[in-house]
């Protein structure tokens, strides 16, 4: 059909115009076809046939070759990859704490995939117990406790079309013995079912199409691990006391004013949230009104809308969410009955 | 008998006397096998089925089994749709990127990119090959023009 219109072209400009347009529709159809950029479905039909024309003295004449015909077979490829920013941090203990993956279909037919996760790798350490692995089923990129389907294996295999993506969550307990600062990786390996192994391994007919189903380069495996910190921030306290008697010295006598000192120091990483430092006054003193200051500023002993407060024989100051490596200061004064 | 044989003749149309060109197609793929010596060496083998990412060499062989010249040859392959051309290696060859409206060596062409805007076509861009013979194909000879691909 081509050549036929080529022909044309050549002998008759008006004729040109009209294969031009016939040449816009082929290309727009070609355009409207699918893409898959992880190449050709499974199953298609590659068919080449050229044409040519020429001319004898009875005319032009078109021929047609003949039409070679190849079909495109299943390549088995997946892809992995942690789907979080960086490392997930998490506290001691903590449970169900959530790592995100994605897997892809990168081969070119429909498949199933099997998943599996593993928390006791080298190169890290502590290992996180896996309790579950759950399938984004609303698709929204966060893990949705009772929403989101938990995996079962040969029971809910994912089946993803070429170039399609699930995103997949692994959830997993920390260790008591985990310290600040120490990291466990947990991989994720996802298997195409049809079988995998070296690049080239072929099983015949189960490819989609009716194909054979060809392993690629991916070996038809993959994992990507995802990791854990632990961020931990602790608490310091160190009380201090200070005296100053009646006569300008420093000795514990009726009336002498004892000055105490709390500095709440926090380490590790991370921040204490709600840190509070509170004290009882001692038996045999007597708190001074309002003398309660936090890093030398004035506190009033009410509640109110400051940090700090004096009730029932103890004075309180909140400290709010405080950073590690921060040392935050509490004075307060009695009077030695 | 000898007057109804000469009638047949003049009633068969001229194209039975005419020149005879055939043009035949085959397709092979580039696969890296291991010889007998142990090394890896490429080799074309024609295949029924083929994965995506594999090289394609396309061939098309034609002949002049006429007793006359064959004048303006033109031999033209539509790449067929999954299939990337990945270069020419036959002298002469022209292509197209928009279906057979304009062509020319690649590097002259141009495609719309999706923001509008004009490109310089790439290779996968391309829709047809051409060949356009400047001499004609004298009675009895045959030649071979080549191009490549990749299956998408």
């Amino acid at each position: 059909m081509h050549m036929t219109n080529d022909r044309a072209a050549i002998s008759s400009r008006p004729a040109l115009k009209h294969i031009l347009a016939a040449g816009t529709i082929i290309a727009s159809l070609f355009a409207a076809s699918p893409v898959f950029a992880q190449g050709t479905v499974a199953g298609t039909l590659i068919d080449n046939k050229a044409t040519a024309s020429y001319d004898t003295p009875q005319g032009e004449t078109t021929i047609e070759s003949n039409t070679v015909s190849l079909r495109v077979d299943e390549l088995l490829n997946v892809t992995v990859a942690s789907a979080d920013s960086g490392d997930v941090s998490a506290t001691p203990a903590v449970t169900n704490r959530v790592l995100r993956y994605t897997v892809t279909n990168s081969g070119n037919g429909s498949e199933a995939f099997s998943l599996a996760a593993d928390g006791n790798v080298g190169g890290d350490d502590f290992n996180p117990t896996i309790t579950s692995i759950v399938l984004d089923t609303n698709d929204n990129g966060v893990y949705d406790a009772g929403v989101d389907t938990v995996y079962v294996p040969g029971s809910n295999d994912p089946v993803l079309a070429p170039d399609a993506t699930i995103r997949v969550f692994v959830l997993a307990t920390i260790p008591g013995s985990a310290t600040d600062g120490q990291r466990g990786i947990v991989d994720l390996t996802a298997t195409t079912l049809t079988g995998s192994g070296t690049p080239g391994t072929t099983f015949a007919g189960q490819g989609q199409g009716g194909g054979n189903a060809v392993v690629g380069a991916t070996t038809a495996t993959a994992t990507d691990d995802g990791r854990f910190v632990i961020s931990q921030a602790t608490a310091a306290l160190v009380k201090s006391a200070s005296v100053i008697d009646p006569f300008g010295g420093a000795t514990q006598v009726p009336g002498s004013i004892i000055t105490y000192s709390i500095a709440a120091t926090v380490s590790g990483s991370g921040s204490l949230t709600n840190l509070r430092v509170g004290d009882v006054i001692p038996d045999g003193t007597t708190y001074q009104t309002n003398s309660i200051t936090l890093d030398g500023v004035a506190l009033t002993d009410a509640a109110d809308a400051d940090a700090g407060r004096f009730s029932a024989g103890a004075i309180a100051v909140s400290l709010g969410n405080v950073s590690a490596g921060t040392t935050r200061t509490v004075a307060f004064r009695v009077t030695i009955d | 008998m000898k007057y109804a044989l000469a009638l047949l003749a003049a009633l068969l149309p001229a194209s039975a006397f005419a020149n005879n060109v055939q043009l035949e197609s085959q397709v092979f793929v580039e696969r890296i096998v291991t010889g007998p010596d142990g090394k890896e060496q490429t080799a074309l083998q024609e295949p029924k089925v083929v994965t995506p990412g594999e090289k394609l060499v396309f061939e098309l062989n034609y002949k002049n089994t006429g007793s006359k010249p064959a004048d303006d040859f033109v031999v033209t392959n539509p790449m067929p749709a999954a299939v990337s051309y990945a270069g020419g290696e036959s002298d002469g060859s022209v292509v197209s990127v928009d279906g057979g409206k304009t062509w020319g060596p690649l590097a002259s062409l141009k495609v719309a990119g999706t923001d509008g805007v004009e490109r310089a076509a790439q290779a996968s861009d391309v829709t047809h090959v051409r060949w356009t013979f400047a001499q004609a194909i004298p009675a009895g000879a045959q030649g071979k023009l080549t191009f490549r691909g990749t299956v998408k």
